[in-house]
């Protein structure tokens, strides 16, 4: 058991999900995601678990509010332009509080776009495209073996924080395929007996409702639910550091651009330019207090998105002080190229560092 | 050390299929290896191609701008992607269906009848597995167990199809003496 | 002295009426928690709500009940069953629903629950309009009808028909019984609720999808009486949308 094994990223996925007890999946095709829904589709069918073929991505995330309130660990996938479609389930499902796992393979946008990787979406997982106040836990992984690890994580947050995950990854990654293990679920089960439906059997019905007509009720509730974010940022900040000790400059990245950075920061280096890359593993809650840290003594940040520019956000509004901050985006992949990258940056050092590099 | 590796051709070639062998061959001679295909609505018919990387130490870079070995089956991917190779890089043409012409000289070209070589061996399918065997034979590092591993992972249960793949591989292995 | 009548188990004790005077909700509600009753199911059973009128279920039912997202409630439904089965339990679930709900933002979800024969069941609350709104053009709205967004009366050239729920319902495949109902009498009261009892039955049988369209009042929009409004499904509506069982699978063996 757990051998090393040549996987695509959303079939890893897809393992990773069976492998911690996912019961329900319900879906609708979508390119670069549908090895997911294809493959779970056998594997559920076999062990007599819930998959349905949805009608719509409506349908699907709809089918997953009833069947996490029953207590079956659930997931979806799907991709950028139809997890639009999913918005006004999941800000129902935040405010119900379920444990919904949301694979988003992102593709090009706006719009019907194209099938292209890009990372477009970060404004929409991690700020939400639903309506009122709410937060999706975010995870970003950027390789395949992580795209295992970061599904066993957004089950385990799901449950333990009862509310949506995403796991945000690009149409790249899903589609890649290296070397991964389908290591075993490390996370333990968290208990959900307190709130989940399964009939009035002994102790008086329950109702899972986000209407609430007054409005003392409606505020208390939604303040509950931000003491639960107010939890989430204090203990679940994850990231990576990657030659950030010494660094005088650090990329911000996530997902598989990030990855392609980590060989710019080798290349750098080897120039004698201490570079060092910062990549969020946990988009939402964005890890803020190493990237403070770091802003503290690195003088320049480039952030490099597969966008316009939306993590920067948060970038931004996390390195308060002096250091500067550029920007690399494009809103549609197939460019990850390092000698690109390489262009762009040697650019932003020249404009930046004219004398001292 | 990084290697980086594009194979192309047309739907029914079987690109994706030696793409993936190649890639389970070098992870069990405990390479690092990273494998991505053209994927969607471009892989029903049409232009087929995969790319793979290949590293002794850790992976980070996914896609590349040039490469180092091409496999083009016939002359259409040869004609797309041979600006794609790097100087001094290798490709092995399927001559069968692409002509026999040095458009470059900073590349060293393997021409070879792939398709009539498989057809000789009862299906011109097994084309795919020759070129596999020629690059193989270029790379000299893969033990033939790790091969023969590779095509049983890939085609399960098919003992006579995996007999036969591993036929055209040595074909396409033993046919190469030296790079011209 | 021998007690005749009490307040069904699955009715919450401290419930007080919130819908307006002559509502029918209120009526179909008790039928439904009657229903629950005599099949002894209260415990077992998952009810989903909608949103309109119908979401005010939960205020009234003593069963555990979930919210649904507006016209989403068969999807949910289809969740809940599925979810129940792949963790080896069997519960009973039912959606409760408003003609607009099921009928119009929701008829993707609520036909193709029907297509794939979904072992859940379904109440829908035909009152021709959008209630809780305040009255506006719904799809089951008549011609002629006159509502907020069809103020000269709907006519066909301009707003087109109206959908007949049960009629279509009764089409699909995975459908095991598809019903009408009104709750304007005594007699018809005493049907709807054998055909929710029904409806229900089917469910426990796992024979498929079992739906019930009860014709309901809605005085405060319909601007008529609460007698008014159930004569005028007596005398027009009934004639524009039959009380019948359109699909019995079990009668049609």
């Amino acid at each position: 058991m757990n051998q090393k094994e040549l996987l695509k990223g959303n079939i890893a996925i897809a393992k990773a999900a069976i492998n911690c007890g996912c019961k329900c999946y319900f879906g609708y095709p979508i390119t670069p995601q549908t090895e997911i829904g294809e493959y779970l589709s056998n594997e559920m069918e076999k062990r007599n678990l819930a998959y349905v073929c949805a009608e719509s991505e409506i349908a699907a995330i709809n089918m997953c509010i009833g069947a996490s309130s029953s207590g079956a660990k659930t997931m979806t996938s799907s991709s950028s332009c139809a997890v639009s479609l999913m918005q006004e389930a999941i800000s129902y499902a935040c405010s119900d509080e379920l444990p919904i796992v949301i694979v988003n393979v992102m593709r090009a946008g706006p719009g019907q776009g194209y099938i292209y990787p890009s990372q477009g979406d970060y404004d929409q997982s991690t700020i939400g495209g639903g309506n009122g106040d709410y937060r999706i836990i975010c995870l970003s992984p950027s390789t395949v073996q992580e795209c295992i690890d970061m599904t066993y994580k957004a089950f385990y947050l799901a449950q333990k924080y009862k509310n949506p995950t995403i796991l945000l990854l690009d149409g790249l990654l899903g589609q890649m395929a290296e070397p991964a293990i389908i290591n075993d679920n490390p996370y333990e089960e968290i208990d959900n007996s307190s709130w989940v439906l399964k009939g009035a059997k002994n102790r008086p019905s329950r109702q899972i409702n986000s209407l609430e007509p007054n409005q003392t009720k409606l505020n208390s509730h939604i303040f509950k639910m931000f003491e639960k974010y107010k939890q989430l940022e204090e203990n679940e900040q994850d990231y990576e550091d990657f030659m950030c000790d010494d660094a005088d400059i650090i990329i911000c990245a996530f997902g598989s651009l990030a990855r392609c950075a980590k060989d710019l920061c080798s290349y750098y280096r080897q120039k004698g330019i201490k570079m060092g890359l910062f990549r969020p593993k946990t988009l939402y809650p964005f890890p803020n207090k190493k990237l403070e840290e770091l802003s503290l003594r690195a003088k320049l940040f480039i952030d490099i998105e597969m966008n316009m520019g939306q993590m920067l956000r948060d970038v931004r509004l996390t390195i308060s002080h002096n250091a500067k901050i550029s920007f690399i985006g494009k809103p549609v992949g197939d460019w990850l190229k390092k000698e690109e990258l390489i262009d762009a940056i040697d650019k932003i050092l020249k404009e930046n560092y004219a004398t001292s590099l | 050390m990084i290697k980086s590796f594009l194979i192309s051709g047309s739907g029914g070639q079987g690109i994706l299929s030696i793409g993936t062998i190649l890639a389970n061959i070098f992870m069990l001679n405990d390479l690092f290896v990273t494998y991505c295909s053209c994927y969607g609505a471009e892989m029903r018919g049409g232009a087929v191609n995969c790319e793979i990387n290949m590293s002794d130490s850790e992976l980070y870079s996914i896609q590349n701008t040039k490469v180092d070995f091409l496999i083009a089956l016939n002359q259409a991917s040869l004609d797309k992607f041979i600006s794609k190779v790097k100087e001094n890089g290798i490709i092995i043409v399927n001559s069968s269906l692409a002509k026999i012409n040095k458009t470059r000289n900073d590349i060293k070209y393997i021409f070879a009848p792939l398709t009539q070589q498989a057809s000789s061996l009862g299906n011109i399918k097994f084309a795919n597995s020759i070129a596999l065997g020629i690059l193989s034979k270029i790379l000299n590092n893969f033990p033939i167990e790790n091969v023969k591993k590779a095509y049983e992972k890939f085609l399960s249960n098919k003992t006579e199809l995996i007999q036969k793949n591993i036929e055209a591989y040595l074909l396409g292995y033993n046919s190469i003496k030296e790079i011209n | 002295m021998q007690q005749v009548y009490s307040t069904p188990k699955s009715i919450k004790k401290d419930s007080t009426f919130t819908f307006c005077a002559g509502c029918d909700h209120g009526l179909a509600i008790k039928l439904v928690a009657e229903v629950l009753d005599e099949l002894n199911l209260r415990e077992n059973t998952i009810a989903v709500a909608s949103s309109g009128c119908s979401v005010f279920l939960y205020d009234f039912l003593d069963v555990d009940c979930i919210e649904s997202p507006h016209g989403r409630a068969c999807a949910v439904a289809t969740g809940i069953k599925r979810a129940h089965r792949a963790l080896n339990e069997e519960k009973f679930v039912f959606t409760y629903q408003g003609d607009g709900d099921f009928a119009s933002i929701g008829l993707s979800e609520s036909l193709h629950s029907a297509l794939r024969g979904e072992n859940i069941s379904v109440i829908c609350i035909n009152n021709t309009n959008y209630g809780m709104t305040g009255g506006q053009m719904g799809p089951t709205t008549v011609l002629g009808q006159h509502t907020t967004t069809s103020p000269n009366g709907r006519n066909v050239k301009y707003h087109g028909y109206p959908i007949k729920t049960a009629e279509q319902i009764a089409l699909c495949d995975g459908t095991c019984f598809s019903a009408r109902v009104a709750l304007c009498d005594i007699k018809n009261i005493i049907n709807a609720k054998e055909q929710i009892k029904k409806c229900f039955e089917y469910q426990k049988q796992n024979l498929g999808f079992s739906f019930v369209e009860i014709l309901s009042s809605c005085p405060t929009n319909w601007k008529l009486s609460p007698s008014d409004s159930h004569k005028k499904i007596k005398e027009e509506l009934s004639e524009i949308y039959p009380l019948k069982v359109f699909k019995d699978i079990k009668e049609n063996d």
